[in-house]
């Protein structure tokens, strides 16, 4: 949406204006000097332009080098990388770099410059008026949710967490279409990188840059890819597909070691809670006759009933003792958590569970509505069948209401 | 004017410069009074003594500032360059001075050569490291964000290495101080001059002295503040403090 608005007045509305390249590699290969066997063998995708392409394989594969060669702080030794169809090749290094974002493990952040200035670097290279400058580190800072105070300090009185976000800011700053990011979240601890990945899905649902991302970690790969690019010791791709087609259908034997033998459970990752089927729950609403209820659960697929208020919103799950009166009370025994989004992750939304230890859990709609139940049984379920619908995208950025 | 009516006088007089006449003649250890009447005869030499500070320093950081540059791209350079100042700085102090002056002549310009030649290992070294210690992230983001070699140099990297290099100021200051007393023997002026003239007289040798300490302390403190003034970055503290107090103290409007 931010795409089409050529605005910069306010919020994040402005953040993204530039359209998104494509980006091509051409049998790309780097041969460093002194060494017999190239880094890069030949590489050859394509990114679409406002798709995160992830490069993942373990150290040595050369996934950081290919990165590189696309703004040239490596130097191409044959073939080509063409971004929107022009070879970088025939772009100044200096103006290329301008022009895509750059994010590294070991953030960079500039210790003897304020936030806000690391922040306008490229703005400053390209040579924005102040104005301009200021308002764009304003707007940068509310979109990575800093506060504003944060402006003035120096990279060191920021947490890791706090800095790499500064440093996906830094990158955003002149808006470029491509963003190149090298194990941008691999030095966080796990809690601060899940809440980094998500961000950055979030960031990215709006912006729609085109992203070059290298991990050595297949799960962020899966959650952050739209496509994955597999590659094997010595720069050879061993695969460039999508996450769920990595999932389904390694291209050999070094994929599937790579990919895990977890295959099945990753695949949870890939899903929201509405792609499977839910369960319907016996619903209840105050001051119904507990009989009428009674009735419901006798050939209900979930054993307990739901009480849930005049717009439908679970209000808990009713016990044998809440059933034993007449009419049903207006506050059951136990609560309705955890309560799940259809949105949610199935992955997440089974981690739920088990910290719940509860079996079912209601599903709500984007208003709080319950949309059904799900239960324990059918992730296992869907774990179970060989022939699971595995989606296209992963479940993070995917928009709602697309079934498998 | 007799002698009977200019006796009072000459008696005062004596009565006041007594102990300090008797402490001159037999050279005592320091004849205070002495030094206070005798002071003025020390600020001119001072300042020039300054001014062979100043210049020195200023010059020799020049040149090794163009040395640390013209082989910052071009790494081999650098031993020769730490070799050569190396070399210089190993000629000892009063050598130099009289080896200069066949061609340079007597004078402050031979002393400024040789008090610059001096500097030139100490601050060159420091200035090298300062860049070698530019933590490689840094660059590598400045570099990948399209700066070119000269804009990374002067956004990044001498800031990142002006703790280092004003450390090296530093030592090069208090070292220079201390050998510019040596210029007297290229003819040059100075403190080194006014303790050259006292060799024998232990008063002039303390005062002197302690104005040459005194002013390496001074340039030294001078110095670490600017150290401090120009690296901010270093001290989050109490700039930490001053946000907070500025938080405090804004007006609600602006928040």
């Amino acid at each position: 949406m931010a795409g089409e608005v050529p605005s910069t007045d306010s919020g994040s509305a402005g953040v993204g204006t530039a359209e998104a390249v494509s980006v091509e590699f051409r049998a790309a290969t780097k041969l460093y000097a002194g060494q017999s066997e190239p880094a890069v063998r030949e590489l050859s995708l394509e990114v679409e332009a406002g798709e995160i392409c992830v490069l993942v394989g373990p150290s040595g594969c050369g996934k950081t080098t290919a990165m590189r060669m696309v703004n040239r702080t490596v130097e191409i030794t044959d073939g080509d990388i063409l971004i929107e169809g022009t070879s970088v090749r025939e772009r100044e290094p200096a103006r290329l770099r301008r022009e895509t974002g750059y994010v590294i493990q070991q953030i960079g952040l500039f210790p003897h410059r304020t936030i806000g200035e690391n922040i306008a670097t490229v703005p400053g290279l390209v040579g924005w008026d102040r104005g301009r400058v200021e308002r764009r580190v304003g707007e940068l800072l509310e979109l990575i949710d800093l506060d504003p105070e944060t402006r003035d300090r120096y990279p060191s009185q920021l947490s890791g967490g706090q800095q790499q976000r500064v440093g996906v800011a830094r990158a955003l700053a002149a808006d470029p279409p491509l963003m190149l990011m090298d194990e941008p979240f691999g030095a966080i601890d796990p809690i601060n990188r899940e809440r980094l990945q998500n961000e950055f899905l979030r960031l990215q649902a709006e912006l729609r840059k085109t992203v070059l991302f290298v991990t050595h970690d297949i799960d962020e790969a899966i959650k952050m890819g739209d496509r994955i690019a597999i590659l094997e010791q010595g720069g050879v791709l061993a695969q460039y597909a999508t996450p769920a087609e990595l999932l389904m259908a390694p291209a050999n034997g070094f994929v599937e070691d790579f990919v895990g033998a977890d295959r099945a459970l990753k695949r949870l990752a890939l899903l929201t809670v509405g792609d499977v089927d839910l369960w319907e729950a016996p619903l209840a609403h105050v001051g119904q006759s507990t009989a009428e209820v009674r009735a419901k659960l006798e050939d209900a697929e979930v054993p307990h009933a739901l009480l849930v208020d005049d717009e439908r919103r679970p209000l808990g799950w009713l016990s044998e003792s809440d059933l034993a009166q007449e009419i049903v009370p207006r506050s059951p025994d136990s609560s309705p958590d955890p309560v799940l989004d259809l949105r949610d992750v199935l992955r997440d939304a089974l981690s739920d569970l088990m910290q719940a230890e509860s079996m079912y859990a209601p599903v709500t709609d984007g208003r709080g509505r319950i949309a059904g139940v799900l239960s324990v049984e059918i992730i296992s379920d869907f774990l179970n069948s060989p022939a699971a619908q595995v989606e296209e995208h992963p479940a993070a950025e995917r928009p709602l209401g697309h079934d498998g | 004017m007799d002698s009977a009516a200019l006796a009072p006088l000459l008696a005062q007089v004596e009565i006041r410069d007594r102990s300090d006449t008797n402490c001159v003649q037999e050279n005592g250890t320091f004849c205070f009074s002495w030094a206070l009447d005798n002071f003025d005869r020390y600020v001119e030499p001072t300042l020039q003594h300054i001014v062979l500070v100043v210049v020195s320093v200023v010059l020799g950081f020049l040149i090794a500032m163009g040395l640390a540059v013209l082989s910052h791209r071009r790494r081999w350079l650098i031993p020769t360059f730490t070799g050569l100042t190396g070399v210089i700085y190993t000629i000892p102090s009063i050598s130099l001075f009289l080896l200069l002056l066949p061609f340079t002549g007597r004078g402050n310009d031979t002393a400024v050569i040789a008090l610059t030649a001096y500097t030139l290992q100490i601050i060159y070294r420091n200035i090298v490291t300062g860049l070698n210690n530019v933590p490689p992230e840094a660059k590598d983001a400045g570099r990948g964000m399209g700066m070119t070699d000269r804009q990374l140099l002067r956004r990044v990297e001498l800031p990142l290495a002006t703790p280092e290099i004003v450390a090296g100021l530093r030592i090069a200051v208090v070292s220079t101080v201390a050998i510019a007393t040596l210029a007297v023997f290229a003819g040059g002026d100075g403190l080194g001059a006014e303790m050259y003239r006292s060799l024998d007289f232990k008063t002039g040798l303390l005062i002197t002295t302690g104005l040459t300490i005194t002013m390496a302390v001074a340039f030294d403190l001078c110095l670490a503040l600017l150290q401090r003034v120009l690296s901010p970055w270093q001290a989050p503290a109490p700039r930490e403090r001053r946000a907070r107090f500025a938080a405090l103290t804004r007006r609600p409007a602006d928040a």
